[in-house]
């Protein structure tokens, strides 16, 4: 049951993920990886904050379909490294630097804050 | 879809469906590598977090997520290259599959992790993590240059 659960909100976390992209790029076309960046962070601030409260052997279920299922879904890892590499490919240097530095940095500071607010 | 940026609520129901289906399968995928254990604790042993703070490199989630982005940005550059961000094939491979499939935020509670037991251990993995996705992506870029 908890494996469906996972992939369920799973597929949730993407669809968000999905509707971030999908509004920035209506509003500003050319600034759509920024979406996955705010993904990102708004993932792992809240793994950080689920890590963090839901420590208890009750909670195990609950921890695994929120940070597997849910923030595993809204976060990416491969967008958010992919996109820079083509970017350098187009010689977009600049903009390629800024996501793989910033990215890992906004994820951090989030992933603290989520961490601080579970305390 | 391809040609408009702004959906209707028709499309983009159907949009958000491919993800949905795309993301449940990554995230069905990356639930079931992640239970592999590489460090089988013997028989009759207690089970206990390992103070060798080796033990907790996450291992499964590091070559999944070097193999999505691999595997996006052949995808991104070369077989979907033309393909706008709402085609169906790229919402279900890339946005959906490869997004569920691969996780920033299971990288980072992991990271956690060994940042209790070491930090120079942390750093480093986190360096490695970074590192090694950059040389996927070179890679995915480098297969779509032989190809050219």
């Amino acid at each position: 049951m908890t494996l469906v659960l996972v992939s369920i909100f799973g597929a949730i976390g993407c669809v968000v993920r999905y509707l971030f992209e999908y509004l920035v790029r209506r509003n500003h076309p050319t600034s759509r990886p920024w979406a996955t960046v705010a993904a990102n962070a708004l993932g792992t601030g809240i793994a950080g904050f689920t890590a963090y409260r839901l420590t208890g052997t009750a909670d195990i279920e609950i921890r695994t379909i929120v940070l597997t299922g849910f923030c595993g879904g809204l976060t990416t890892f491969s967008s958010a490294l992919a996109v820079p590499a083509i970017l350098q490919r187009e010689h977009h240097w600049g903009y390629a630097a800024a996501l793989i530095t910033t990215t890992p940095l906004i994820c951090t500071g989030m992933f603290v804050l989520g961490m601080s607010l579970a305390h | 879809m391809r040609s408009h940026i702004t959906l209707s609520p028709k499309q983009l129901g159907l949009a958000m469906l491919f993800v949905a289906i795309g993301g449940a399968a990554g995230t069905l995928i990356r639930d079931l590598a992640l239970k592999i254990n590489l460090y089988v604790v013997p028989r009759g042993t207690a089970i206990y977090p390992s103070p060798d703070w080796t033990h907790q490199i996450p291992w499964v989630l590091l070559a999944i997520n070097t193999f999505g982005v691999f595997v996006a940005t052949d995808l991104l550059r070369h077989r979907l290259k033309h393909h706008d961000p709402n085609d169906p094939t790229r919402l279900l491979l890339v946005t959906g599959f490869l997004g569920g499939l691969t996780s920033y935020s299971g990288l980072f509670v992991d990271l956690a992790a060994i940042w209790h037991l070491t930090i120079g251990g942390c750093l480093l993995v986190a360096a490695g993590a970074i590192v090694s996705g950059l040389f996927a992506g070179m890679l995915g870029l480098g297969r779509h240059r032989r190809r050219a």
